[in-house]
This record gives C-alpha cells, structure tokens and sequence, in this order.
C-alpha cells in the first residue's frame, strides 16, 4: 500500500533512491508472502475441531505440511525455546524457496542458510520477514551477513515489535494493525508497511500487514495429546504465530494428561484448535533453553557460529558439509543426533543450569 | 583509592549507565551492558529500579546471575509478570517503560542511531547487521532512550547510513510527532570517555562530563559532527572500589561484556 503519508523521514533518509524507489514499488505491489488473511481463514474453517489425538513423529509432521515455496514462521525468541527439532527435520526432508517470518532467531536461520550455501537444490531461503537474526551475547550472524551482503535474499525489516503485532494481527484475524513505531525511523521507507493519518486522533500512525505463516513451528515444555499448551518463562511470540499460522506443528518436551489442562485452563497458552501436529521431542529446543527444563548449550552455538565465519571469511564449504553430512544426513532421528553431538554429562549439566525454574505440570 | 587505570572502559559504561537512572522507574533493557548497568543501579542508588525484558518479563529478581541475553530463562525469575513480547512492548507504547537502554552501530547529533547496516546501500550492504530488534520499537515508545556506543569517529557520524531507532530526525521540533512515535526521544548517550545528553532547543547532542584526565577538546576529536559543550561540563565520576566490587562480583561474575570473554556486535 502506499498511502502519499510519510514522516519527515523522507528528508533526512540517506537510503538512496534508487533503493527507495525500488522499496516504494514493493508498497504499491504489496502482497501478504504466505497466505492472506482471507486464505487462512479458509485454512482454519477447514480443519476439523474435534479433540482428535494429533501425536506423530517430527518426521512425518514435516512431510505433512513443509513444501516448497512456504512461509515458514519460527517460534521462540533468539537462543529460547527455539524450535530446533522440527528445523533440523526440515533441512533434512529439504524445501527450497521459503520464506521465513520470525522476530529474533539464531541457530534455526542459520542452520538453513548453511544448509543453503552447501546445496542451494536441497534448502533455499528466498526471502525473510524479520526483526533480528544473530546470535546475542554469541555474535552477529556470520551466514545473514553473507546471504545479505551477497543479495542472496529479499528482506524486509520491523522491529521486534513489528514481527510480533503482525502475527498478532493474523492471530486476530484482522488484515494488519497500527503501531508506534517504524516511523520515523528508515524502516518507515523499506518495508511493506505504511504510513496513515489515523481518521480518529489525526496523528500519524503506522500501519503493519498481518504475517500467516503458511506453517508455524514452535516448541513447548508441555501439552496434551490434542494439542493445548503451556508455556512457561517467555512466551515469545508463540501463542501468536501458532494461531496466525495455516498449519502449526508444535514439538513437547512432554505431552500431559488432558484432565491436567482442563484442572487449570488458564494456563493453556496455545489452545488445541490452531495446532495439527503434537511431536513429543525430549530436547527439542537444544542446543536453545526450556524454561523449567534446561538451560543454553552456549558451546555448541559457538562451535556452529564460528564454523559459519570460518565460511564468511574463506568461502571453504568444507567444514559445513561434512557438519550436515555427519549430524543431519548421518542421523536417523533428532534422538540420534542428540546422542550423537552432546555428550549425556552434558545434558544433565545443562538441565541443572536452569535452576529448577517453577513450572506445574500436572 | 581506585584511580582511572583500575577501570576498564566496560565497566566505566555500566557504572555511568547505572548511575544516570532514577529510582522508582522501569528501564527496557537491552542485552550486556545494560543489564549490568541495571542491576548495579539496583544494588546501590536506585533499589526500585524494574527492569523489563523484551522475551516478556517484567520486575525479575536476577538472583541466579546477570542474563546472558534478553531471551535468556534467568530473566524470567521471580518476575511479577511473564508473558510475551506482545505485552512488554504493549505496556511500554502505552507508557510504562521510563527508559529505553539501546545499543548500535552509528549514532548522529540527534541521537538516530544505526544497528542494521554499515556502508554500501540497504539492498546491497557492506556489513549487515543482526536488524531493529527490539531497539527501534524501545527508541520509539520508552520515555527516554540511552544509547550505549564506542566513543570512536566512524560511529559518532554526521549522518547514520540508516535510521534504524529513531532519534530526534533532523533536529526538527515536529520530528517525532509527525513520525506517529510516543516517547520524548533521546535522553543520555554513553561511551567509556564521554556522558553526552541533548540540548532542549536544538536536540543536538551535547558534551555533559568527560574522562578525568581528557578535555572537551579531546573528546571533540573523537566525533564526526560539532558537539555541543554544556556550560557546566565536568568530569565523569569513576567507581569506587565497592562499585567495582558489585559489577565484577555482583553482575557479570564471568566477565562476559565487562572482560568481552565473548565479543558482542
């Protein structure tokens, strides 16, 4: 949408306008990049509500709903709760020209994009709706500043915010939502929202599109069997994607009794409705934390990271292929590759890291 | 008796950033520094300070250590509220975060700040950063925003390669008004040899206190843009052994940004 609205920032930007122009085309040609709000409605009408025993393998998840061309929304927030079992799935059954909509993310970018550089014909990201893709205290993300640096993807930049209220919006069921910031600032000019003056305070409000994922992927410490789920520590923005998504496969560190859900309602962050695979997966955020379950396995993110700038810096795939070759295609299942990488002393170190966080199961 | 060399530059940061926050307040943090500086200002001067992370939490007690980063399980503990980042963001556009304590990569006069790329263009950057984050929405909707930044030339910059948190803008009254934002905008920027706020009338960065043993002079050299000197610049006021003792001790016990073990963009 371009409205003729803008901030000031039209005269101070120092965006060049080849760019800004090239931008501005993709306002006025705006497209949802996964389904429209109106498609995953229809998605939801579809699905069948009754309480249904949704438990399957990852595997079988991914060949479900995972195909080329997919919005891919990511859950957790950075290093937390990531969704890294269903990830790894993916990049195993492969999916070439995702999109990926996320706030912050870490590893589950950058497992893709690796699996990218070392066979683009297998996984390719086409383009990424985001606020923050890096590794937080680690470092900056070796493999965005390359695929970045190269034009090797579209991107389109919100704050956390942003990415956050967008799957809120599609969570709502509404086609996009006014917030407090982007304006002003250069994202104003360069991603898909725009600018309005709000017909009831005349102020200058920006608007963000609704983000559908065509598939959510999050991972929970608990659910039952039909899919309500509790999270507890950061929700990130879980419970949105989850129901903003078409489809919503969802990994448990441990699926519950559904008379425990309905013995405390609300707790249920995620009701069952919006999510159609439950994968009970024991570590299925590794080497990412579960509040209440285990803690960073910073040693494997800096193991990963600095294999990925290896890369940047030499353009030597070596190191990376034999990484997917040994710990993605030379492993059955997430248990075997969990056996495999960490060594079990350390997954008893790193459950004893979270402190006993309080959380109630049953 | 601490003198000047005893203090790393990092923990001259976090001990200038605890100390320009009021108690009684809610600071947004960012990872690193500023959750340092936090929860120095906690253990001292400023018991009521409350701190939100942007995974969701509001109000934690840090007992299990400094959070390695924002998203980090330890942020969450015994919060009074945890939930996502939906409803910390919502709490602070409506106006209950005081501060906003960001980081980036280039800062101008009016305090916009730049954390997404540096050289080249946006469709073809020279070195991409991670994005906004959280940043652009806190420079937005926090009251006010307190940058932390290396006090160097290619950062202090007479224009930003891109705004990614909005600052003032051009120095213009209207500026963020017109932008659609609700906080008051840039309030302190810190570096390990400089405080600077921002001059009422021209919203232009001014020099507030220096390192003991530098000049305004001095720190004119380290920035790309004419700085404002306030007429009542002084020094910067250096830890005490105490304060030293709770930020190496008491915060990051493992010395991750104050002896930078791992190295942060």
């Amino acid at each position: 949408m371009e409205t003729g609205v803008n901030s000031k920032i039209v005269d101070v930007t120092q965006v060049s306008k080849e760019v800004l122009d090239k931008q501005k085309l993709r306002k006025q040609n705006f497209e949802y990049w996964g389904p429209t709000p109106r498609e995953a409605r229809k998605a939801a009408v579809a699905k069948k509500k009754g309480l249904t025993d949704k438990r399957m393998p990852i595997e079988q998840a991914v060949n479900m709903y995972v195909k080329d061309g997919i919005n891919l929304g990511i859950g957790g927030f950075v290093n937390t709760r990531v969704p890294t079992a269903i990830l790894w799935n993916i990049v195993k059954k492969g999916a070439k020209d995702l999109t990926l909509s996320l706030q912050s993310s870490s590893i589950c970018c950058e497992w893709l994009a690796g699996m990218m550089i070392v066979n683009p014909d297998h996984v390719s990201i086409k383009r990424v709706e985001l606020a923050w893709w890096g590794y937080e205290v680690i470092g900056i993300a070796p493999l965005l500043r390359y695929l970045a640096g190269n034009q090797m993807i579209e991107i389109d930049d919100y704050t956390n915010y942003g990415m956050s209220v967008r799957f809120k919006a599609g969570a709502m069921g509404i086609p996009f939502i006014p917030v407090r910031d982007h304006g002003g600032s250069d994202m104003e000019l360069v991603n898909r929202g725009a600018m309005i003056q709000c017909p009831f305070s005349g102020d200058n409000t920006y608007l963000v599109p609704a983000c559908h994922p065509d598939v959510g992927i999050i991972h929970v410490p608990m659910c039952d069997m039909y899919g309500n789920a509790r999270i507890f520590g950061a929700l990130c923005t879980c419970p949105e994607i989850a129901q903003a998504a078409a489809h919503t496969i969802m990994s448990t560190e441990t699926i519950i009794d559904n008379m425990a859900i309905r013995r405390y309602p609300n707790l249920t962050e995620i009701p069952y409705p919006v999510v159609d695979a439950v994968c009970e997966q024991q570590f299925g955020s590794w080497p990412g934390a579960v509040y209440g379950m285990y803690w960073f396995d910073m040693e494997h993110f800096l193991y990963f990271r600095s294999m990925c700038d290896e890369f940047r810096k030499t353009g030597n795939k070596d190191k990376l292929k034999a990484y997917y070759d040994e710990y993605f295609f030379g492993c059955d299942t997430w248990d075997d590759f969990i056996a495999k990488i960490v060594p079990h002393k350390k997954l008893i170190e790193l459950r004893k890291r979270d402190g006993q966080q309080p959380i109630i199961i049953s | 008796m601490v003198t000047l060399a005893d203090v790393n530059p990092f923990e001259m940061i976090a001990f200038t950033g605890s100390r320009v926050l009021e108690d009684n307040t809610i600071v947004f943090v960012g990872t690193g520094l500023p959750i340092i500086a936090a929860m120095h200002a906690q253990m001292t001067h400023a018991p009521n300070v409350n701190l939100i992370f942007e995974a969701g939490s509001l109000a934690s007690i840090l007992e299990q250590g400094m959070p390695l980063s924002v998203g980090d399980t330890r942020a969450f503990r015994k919060a009074v509220f945890a939930k996502g980042l939906c409803a910390v963001f919502e709490l602070t556009q409506r106006g209950y975060a005081d501060y906003a304590f960001i980081g980036g990569a280039q800062i101008d006069m009016y305090g916009n700040v730049c954390s997404t790329y540096e050289g080249g263009d946006y469709l073809k950057p020279r070195v991409r950063f991670p994005g906004s984050g959280g940043a652009g929405a806190m420079a937005a909707n926090c009251e006010k925003t307190i940058a932390i930044m290396a006090l160097e030339k290619r950062r202090f910059v007479k224009k930003v390669d891109f705004i990614t948190s909005i600052g003032f803008g051009d120095g213009s009254p209207d500026y963020r008004l017109k932008a659609g934002v609700m906080g008051s905008g840039p309030y302190r920027v810190i570096t390990n040899q400089a405080l600077f706020g921002f001059d009422e009338k021209t919203r232009r960065m001014m020099l507030l206190e220096y390192l003991p043993g530098k000049s305004p002079e001095a720190i004119q050299e380290l920035v790309d843009f004419e700085l404002l000197i306030s007429p009542d610049v002084r020094e910067m006021a250096i830890p005490t052994e105490h304060d030293l003792f709770l930020l190496q001790k008491k915060c990051d016990t493992e010395g991750f940004f104050l002896k930078r073990k791992v190295v942060e963009q």
